[in-house]
């Protein structure tokens, strides 16, 4: 009883982090990707673009691209304008202006399933097999639903929207300065060639572990969780290739075949075999 | 200040309303839809089937067929379950189980158009033209516009077993068919004698009648303009008289596609570029029924 009493005093006063009904302002930007799509890498990317005199890091990076998970609705409500929000939700007719980050979903589940075990949400034993299964599934340790199911509800009805961009987390990897671009005129910041190499050189694999080894203490999703693991694993595209199971790489491209083609995430399986959602 | 420390007690007393915010049980099932599609006549649909021995009416359905928009959380909780609960949240993933429920938009929108009045939610002097852009524009529900509710749920939830696309038009056409294949869905056994039985109870008519008697206990219909009846028309296709054809053209050129997709036949020769082109395009075709 006096627990919820406090959780209500908290909501009364605002103190609560507000999540996917946090407070849209019409000038917002919403970083919206499934989780372990390369989100907080483009959080870095941006933050270095806009905010350079600031360096980001893990210790800032919530204030400079907030998370309405991490931050209080009092909090994100006090954040200058316009605001650039990362989330992870899928559709929500509130948010109106979007970068929207995909990415490889045989990369996506491997990236969750090294996530999860860091984050003790899965034992280190847990076969990846079962993993997969799960995650198609949608019985996954967040609530961001199955990555069809993100993915489309906003392709489908954002996907033509001006005020929507579609961003690949692969080209991101092997264009990075096309892409920031793209951004960048997405967000209407003046940026040359210049601004966007150091915002992605200060973004860089290398400098984010470095970064996570000083700092993955203070970070919303790095504190408390095994630190033998690290947060910035690969940090590249097409790792399920060597590493998932033939059997998991055949039951993702049976589940999502055609949104992955969509996006140009091309099947190994024959066509044939693809069964159309 | 006050009012902050009276939801904070209500909170904790599992009192506020809860909106989108109580817990979703895994064996939960959703009755959803966009506002003004049917819904309140598929609870009692629902509710005459599932309670044959209660006299299903305005002034019972949040018990028998609950809203979490109108009802507080302590009592969603202790409900028995497995629940199923009336929702009009465009898509939600916590959802495991649902009967989507969609009408064509052309008669949402004049529906929609005399609930807002009924409601006072828009003046009396704002025209049905008027009203028609701002619905296209997703400005008139809080729900967002009948395009993006619809296509949000289609795309996250087609072929899946679990998500039953329901046509407003099609329960209308054959009541007991369509209700029937819905008891199933929802694993009730119903005779067709019972199902047939739960149609009459819940026809039209008898809705108009129960409405006059109990309106005033209804969440929807209290405390609105009771010279604007909540079950109206009850009809399908009653835009062809009342909507004016230009109006018919801006609704059929901004959601054409997902209107072929879903059987709702075009009228004018607009073309449905609108939401036409790339991606949405090959997405939602022919993927629907």
């Amino acid at each position: 009883m006096l627990r919820h009493l406090i959780a209500g005093t908290r909501r009364a006063l605002g103190l609560h982090s507000p999540g996917r009904n946090l407070d849209v302002w019409p000038d917002d930007v919403f970083l919206i990707s499934y989780p372990k799509s390369g989100n907080t890498w483009t959080r870095f990317l941006i933050a270095n673009l806009l905010y350079p005199h600031k360096h980001p890091d893990f210790a800032n990076i919530n204030e400079l691209v907030p998370d309405p998970e991490a931050l209080s609705a009092r909090h994100l409500k006090q954040l200058p304008r316009p605001r650039i929000i990362k989330s992870h939700q899928y559709f929500h007719h509130r948010y109106q202006r979007i970068i929207c980050v995909v990415r490889d979903p045989r990369d996506v589940v491997l990236s969750e399933y090294h996530f999860d075990i860091k984050r003790r949400a899965i034992s280190e034993d847990h076969s990846i097999q079962s993993f997969v299964a799960g995650f198609i599934q949608g019985k996954v340790s967040h609530p961001y639903g199955t990555w069809g199911e993100n993915v489309a509800s906003w392709l489908y009805t954002r996907g033509n929207d001006p005020q929507f961009l579609l961003v690949r987390y692969e080209d991101l990897q092997s264009n990075g300065m096309r892409e920031m671009r793209r951004i960048a005129g997405f967000l209407d910041i003046p940026a040359d060639e210049n601004q966007i190499g150091l915002a992605i050189q200060h973004s860089s694999a290398d400098r984010m572990r470095e970064l996570e080894k000083k700092q993955g203490h203070l970070w919303s999703s790095t504190r408390q969780t095994r630190q033998d693991k690290p947060f910035v694993r690969r940090a590249k595209a097409g790792g399920w290739k060597q590493e998932l199971p033939e059997i998991c790489v055949a039951e993702i491209e049976s589940a999502w075949g055609g949104l992955m083609r969509k996006l140009g995430y091309e099947s190994t399986i024959s066509l044939a075999k693809v069964s159309l959602e | 200040m006050f009012g902050q420390f009276k939801y904070a007690v209500k909170y904790a007393l599992g009192l506020d309303r809860a909106g989108r915010h109580f817990a979703v049980f895994p064996d939960d099932t959703f009755l959803v839809s966009y506002p003004k599609s049917g819904n309140t006549w598929v609870r009692f649909l629902l509710a005459n089937l599932i309670y044959p021995n209660e006299t299903v009416g305005f002034a019972n359905i949040n018990r028998l067929l609950p809203a979490p928009g109108v009802s507080s959380k302590r009592f969603l909780r202790n409900l028995p379950r497995p629940r199923i609960l009336k929702s009009h949240e465009p898509f939600d993933a916590r959802f495991r189980k649902v009967i989507y429920l969609v009408r064509d938009p052309r008669d949402v929108a004049i529906s929609e158009y005399h609930f807002d009045l009924k409601k006072r939610y828009i003046d009396q002097d704002v025209s049905l033209e008027e009203f028609v852009k701002r619905f296209i524009a997703g400005e008139t529900s809080s729900y967002g516009s009948w395009w993006e509710h619809a296509a949000s749920w289609i795309a996250a939830r087609r072929g899946n077993p679990a998500f039953r696309l329901v046509r407003y038009e099609d329960l209308l056409a054959d009541s007991v068919g369509e209700a029937g294949k819905i008891a199933e869905f929802l694993g009730i056994q119903a005779e067709q004698e019972l199902v047939k039985t739960a149609v009459e109870r819940s026809s039209a008519d008898r809705m108009r009648m129960l409405e006059k008697s109990q309106a005033h206990l209804f969440s929807s219909t209290k405390d609105t303009r009771q010279d604007i009846p909540f079950v109206r028309a009850a009809k399908a296709g009653g835009w062809k008289s009342s909507l004016p054809e230009p109006l018919v053209e801006k609704i059929e050129s901004a959601w054409g596609l997902l209107m072929v997709s879903l059987g709702y036949e075009l009228s004018s020769q607009s073309t449905v570029e609108a939401t036409g082109s790339g991606v949405v395009e090959s997405l939602l075709n022919n993927a629907i029924r």
